[in-house]
């Protein structure tokens, strides 16, 4: 199916504030309204045969908007896209019937082997070539623009021709997809390779970015790991904060995978990104640099 | 469009997780607060730390069995003679079961506890099917019971066992200590099915597995009672069928009848 040409209303309005659906709070969601806006589903937990988890994926579907979000799609891989893989992500879809789909821009295996690891492309026109042939065969595939993230990485290659915002921006622009921001992962990375994360966010297209991801991290001290076993750090808020002002009214979320909490202590985290957000309506964008950063 | 330069890389990159020689390093760019070696480090410490936790995850009670030493040594082991292929993580470990007989070949229970874990797992999220109700065979014309069969839940998994595996799953499911390992005094068998959205299991013996074994292979009920009729006699065979009958349609382990006139 081809897209729609590009155009103003590329990107949807926003559903508000979200978190990763997670089973642990599977009962609290089913049991009575929460004050969560929308859900975000990892894909490959419901790409399964039967049994509880699409279960409940229908009841949750029946009580809130859902976002898809995978890990296994390996966009820049050179083995090419996993044709399965891809079919059981369109089937998923047409049952979900999500709001979007994103992954990551990144790839996780190579030679038929997989490190299930979000490993970081060299950010050179050889891979942006590479990923916009990817991206395309897949909005193709699905009938829809997906949203690549990006991933909080620990080392740089010496064959990067630009920035990764530059490489970000441009595999948006070149395959008319939409972006997922992850701030934390933009943090991280800037502690770990010594970039500004403002400049990263200053160069990246506004109406491409469709969606935030919030997450916490582990501090080594010298470098920074993106564990999400950890409330979202005072940094990475005040970088939500410059966000938002740049950005605009864009769904947030935030993500826990490891030690997570009651789904009222997600939610009083959530609450803080609602207050953020409506402090800096997309306006005041140098008194927040100036004031945050 | 190949990418070779590209594919280079991303090999290079890969066999160093792999431990495999690699000349990734030189690919990789000097600067920052850490090295180079360290940058690479990382990696290669998240690929096993991710791989250990979605072992530890699929084999909770083996887990608990082996305690965290000797479990995440060998789950260690396991991950360098198994690198994933899959696409979706979950499907790794599916060998593990068959890769801890060989390690502890003199503590076969262990394996057994492993196959446990993960066939519940598999019947967990395993395909769904509508169980028979025992009002549905009540209601069969008796034409029809001279040739109904059975077609069973598809999650429905049975293999021989050897020790008491069960049992040791049971306490270390109640957090108790695990009885010894012993073998089993009788030929025995493990049966794991999901009814509902719960996976269950159970052993069974020689008698109940011969009738599953030929019900899977086609046989009418009918046929099945009539050989049990040849072991026991009648009044007794016919106690043993219906037993069974009850239970497999109490387990919603029958999901489809067979073999019936239209």
């Amino acid at each position: 199916m081809p897209l729609s040409p590009l155009s103003a209303a590329i990107k949807k309005q926003s559903p508000g504030f979200g978190l990763g659906l997670r089973p642990v709070h599977y009962p609290d969601f089913l049991a009575q309204p929460q004050a969560v806006d929308w859900l975000e589903i990892i894909s490959e937990n419901y790409m399964v045969p039967g049994g509880k988890p699409l279960v409940m994926l229908d009841a949750i579907l029946e009580r809130y908007p859902v976002a898809m979000h995978g890990v296994s799609l390996s966009i820049g891989s050179t083995d090419g896209l996993d044709a399965v893989y891809l079919a059981d992500l369109k089937a998923l879809a047409n049952h979900v019937q999500p709001m979007w789909v994103s992954d990551h821009l990144c790839w996780t295996g190579v030679q038929g082997r997989n490190a299930h690891d979000l490993l970081p492309l060299p950010y050179s026109e050889e891979a942006l070539r590479l990923v916009v042939r990817h991206v395309n065969q897949v909005q193709d595939a699905l009938g829809r623009r997906i949203l690549l993230e990006n991933v909080s990485s620990y080392l740089n290659y010496r064959s990067s021709e630009m920035s990764e915002w530059e490489f970000l921006r441009q595999v948006a622009e070149q395959a008319d997809c939409l972006l997922l921001l992850d701030v934390n992962n933009i943090y991280v990375s800037g502690i770990n390779h010594g970039f500004d994360p403002v400049e990263f966010l200053d160069h990246l297209p506004v109406d491409r970015v469709q969606q935030i991801h919030l997450a916490g991290h582990s501090d080594h001290g010298d470098y920074i790991v993106d564990t999400h076993d950890h409330p979202v750090a005072e940094p990475v808020w005040d970088l939500y904060r410059y966000t938002c002002a740049r950005f605009g009214d864009v769904a947030t979320m935030i993500e826990r995978d490891d030690d997570i909490p009651a789904l009222s202590v997600l939610i009083a985290e959530l609450d803080r990104a609602r207050a953020i957000a409506a402090e800096t309506p997309g306006s005041g964008l140098q008194e927040v640099r100036e004031a945050a950063l | 469009m190949t990418s070779p330069a590209l594919t280079d890389l991303q090999v290079a990159f890969h066999d160093h997780l792999l431990n495999l020689p690699s000349a990734i390093s030189q690919e990789v760019s000097e600067g920052g607060r850490i090295g180079v070696d360290h940058r690479l480090h990382i990696y290669h410490n998240a690929y096993r730390a991710r791989l250990l936790e979605n072992l530890q995850d699929a084999y909770e009670k083996t887990w608990a069995y082996l305690g965290d030493e000797t479990f995440e040594s060998s789950a260690l082991a396991f991950i360098e003679d198994n690198p994933p292929k899959h696409r979706n993580l979950r499907w790794h470990g599916a060998e593990f079961p068959q890769w801890l007989e060989k390690r502890f070949l003199e503590d076969l229970d262990i394996a057994e506890l492993a196959l446990i874990d993960w066939q519940l797992r598999l019947a967990f999220d395993g395909p769904d099917a509508s169980p028979v109700q025992p009002a549905e065979l009540a209601g069969l014309a008796a034409e029809d019971w001279a040739s109904v069969g059975f077609q069973f839940a598809p999650t429905l998994f049975i293999a021989p066992i050897r020790f008491n595996s069960v049992a040791i799953w049971h306490a270390l499911d109640q957090e108790q200590a695990p009885p010894a390992a012993e073998s089993l005094p009788a030929p025995t068998w493990l049966l794991i099915w999901r009814k509902g959205w719960q996976p269950h299991f159970r052993t069974i013996q020689m008698v109940e597995h011969a009738a599953l074994m030929q019900l899977q292979g086609g046989a009418s009920f009918a046929q099945v009672c009539a050989d049990l009729g040849e072991q026991f006699s009648d009044q007794e065979a016919a106690s043993v069928a219906a037993d069974s009958l009850r239970t497999w349609l109490q387990d919603e382990m029958i999901v489809g009848l067979t073999g019936m006139s239209a």
